[in-house]
């Protein structure tokens, strides 16, 4: 089964984003901040990060450049969710490393796509 | 003994009413976790049902569950269903909004606007844009004259969630008075509100309070309002505030239309206000209309620093005859020179981060696109 790390603050997105992802046949660990985040890519790498970017302690963007930098993780497929959708955010977080850039509000029918077109991509 | 005394019976009453206070607040404490408690407790097994709502499944079931929960159960889970209605889209949204109707959401908001307390009138307001609730607007356009300014912020963002485009003119009016929303929410408000919306705006130019001209001007710009050029033309021509004319230019440059070109270098001569010129100079650069090559060039040498620099930049924006244009003012010797070496450092850096993301056989050079031929 194909595991999804999910990390936001918010417990009703993070609970939605988890119910709908499960629903849709993947493996879920949902965690509420960029640390936590972090530890759990590291104990056991997931195949895809679903990271919120405005978290306290450490930002999405934040996770998603540590996550880039360590061998182990580097190749991991990234998708920020944010409600940041300047585009001067939008490239901050594409330069971060990461894959794709949700906004919100998003649809979650639209977000089980784009985890399944960015999996689908870096298989490839 | 008299003072002893006094003090005793002060410290007494201090002692008790400090007393009184920290049950108070422990007892208040309390209260709240045992509701949250029981909010959490409550909300259980309704939460998944709604979380199924709001990952967008269709499915009647689903909704019919939601619509016939106890009074009890509702109010536990109330809360996270209008927290989730800001944060989905699509399909979810809409399934959310059926649901909240049914359960009264709407009905209880339309009564609550007329609350005596701010915050009940500021949610319920708030509750009406995130239903799109039509029939709210009416109320939401009198809570733009509300007494309390975070209700009025609420309104108007409320009014721009909704999107019906009749609220321009109830938007463009809550600016000015004695109890105004601040103008860059207005603007904010009045861009959701689409196409339609833009009659409605493009009529605030003839407002007689500069502020709401000025607003609908940024606008029409910021919404690409083409159809509403010959009316900001007019307004960069002959509207009587300067600050009107400053924004009009900078919306024309951002319409990108033939016909900006000529208000734009009426609004650069030497005669005009130092401000405009530099707007007027910088929206030139936005319009990509080689024709203004000459005029732009000229301004490169004006005693003006901002209008100068600006020309620099706007030569910089006009492709391969604006850059061949700075390369040779560089290179006269006059002050001019500064300028045009400044923006054609900048060009040569953008170049070499295209070239190193760009792919294979892609070839960066004058590749900044003009936007109207001629001119």
């Amino acid at each position: 089964m194909t595991a999804v790390l999910i990390a936001d603050d918010d417990p009703d997105i993070r609970d939605l984003v988890a119910f709908k992802l499960e629903q849709s046949g993947f493996d879920v660990t949902a965690v509420e901040d960029g640390l936590s985040a972090l530890a759990a890519a590291r104990k056991q790498t997931p195949d895809l990060a679903l990271l919120d970017v405005m978290m306290p302690g450490m930002s999405g963007v934040d996770v998603c450049r540590q996550l880039r930098s360590d061998p182990a993780t580097a190749a991991l497929p990234v998708i920020l969710l944010t409600a940041r959708a300047q585009e001067g955010d939008v490239e901050v977080g594409f330069g971060s490393g990461a894959d794709d850039y949700v906004i919100k509000p998003f649809s979650p029918r639209e977000l089980v796509n784009r985890v399944e077109a960015v999996l689908a991509r870096t298989r490839t | 003994m008299i003072v002893v005394s006094v003090a005793t019976a002060v410290l007494q009453v201090l002692i008790t009413a400090a007393a009184i206070l920290g049950l108070v607040i422990v007892f208040g404490r309390m209260v709240r976790r045992a509701r949250s408690a029981r909010r959490t407790r409550l909300a259980g097994p309704a939460r998944r049902t709604l979380l199924a709502l709001a990952a967008g499944d269709n499915d009647p079931a689903v909704v019919d569950a939601l619509v016939q929960l106890s009074s009890a159960t509702w109010w536990a889970i109330e809360p996270t269903a209008i927290a989730l209605l800001g944060k989905v889209r699509g399909d979810a949204h809409s399934a959310l909004v059926s649901v909240l109707e049914r359960r009264g959401l709407a009905r209880r908001a339309l009564r609550d606007v007329h609350r005596h307390g701010a915050v009940r009138r500021a949610r319920a307001a708030e509750v009406l844009g995130s239903l799109g609730h039509r029939n709210g607007v009416g109320s939401l356009h009198r809570l733009l004259a509300d007494p309390d300014p975070d209700v009025r912020v609420v309104a108007a963002r409320s009014l721009g969630s909704i999107g019906d485009p009749a609220s321009a003119t109830a938007l463009l009016n809550s600016l000015v008075g004695p109890r105004p929303v601040p103008p860059q929410l207005v603007a904010h408000a009045l861009m959701r509100l689409g196409p339609d919306a833009q009659s409605y705006v493009q009529a605030g130019l003839d407002h007689p309070e500069e502020l709401v001209r000025a607003t609908a001007v940024e606008v029409l710009g910021l919404v690409g309002a083409i159809a509403s050029a010959g009316r900001i033309e007019q307004a960069l021509r002959d509207d009587r505030s300067l600050e009107v004319q400053v924004r009009a230019a900078r919306s024309l440059g951002k319409l990108g239309t033939r016909t900006g070109l000529g208000p734009l270098l009426e609004a650069v001569a030497p005669g005009r206000a130092p401000t405009l010129r530099a707007i007027a100079t910088r929206a030139l650069g936005n319009l990509g209309s080689g024709a203004a090559v000459p005029i732009l060039v000229e301004l490169l040498a004006d005693p003006q620093y901002a209008v100068a620099h600006r020309a620099a930049y706007a030569l910089l924006r006009l492709g391969r005859e604006g850059h061949a244009a700075l390369r040779a003012a560089a290179e006269t010797g006059t002050p001019a020179a500064g300028h045009a070496q400044e923006a054609l450092a900048i060009l040569e850096l953008e170049e070499r981060r295209r070239d190193t993301t760009a792919p294979a056989g892609y070839s960066s050079a004058s590749s900044v696109p003009q936007r109207v031929a001629g001119g």
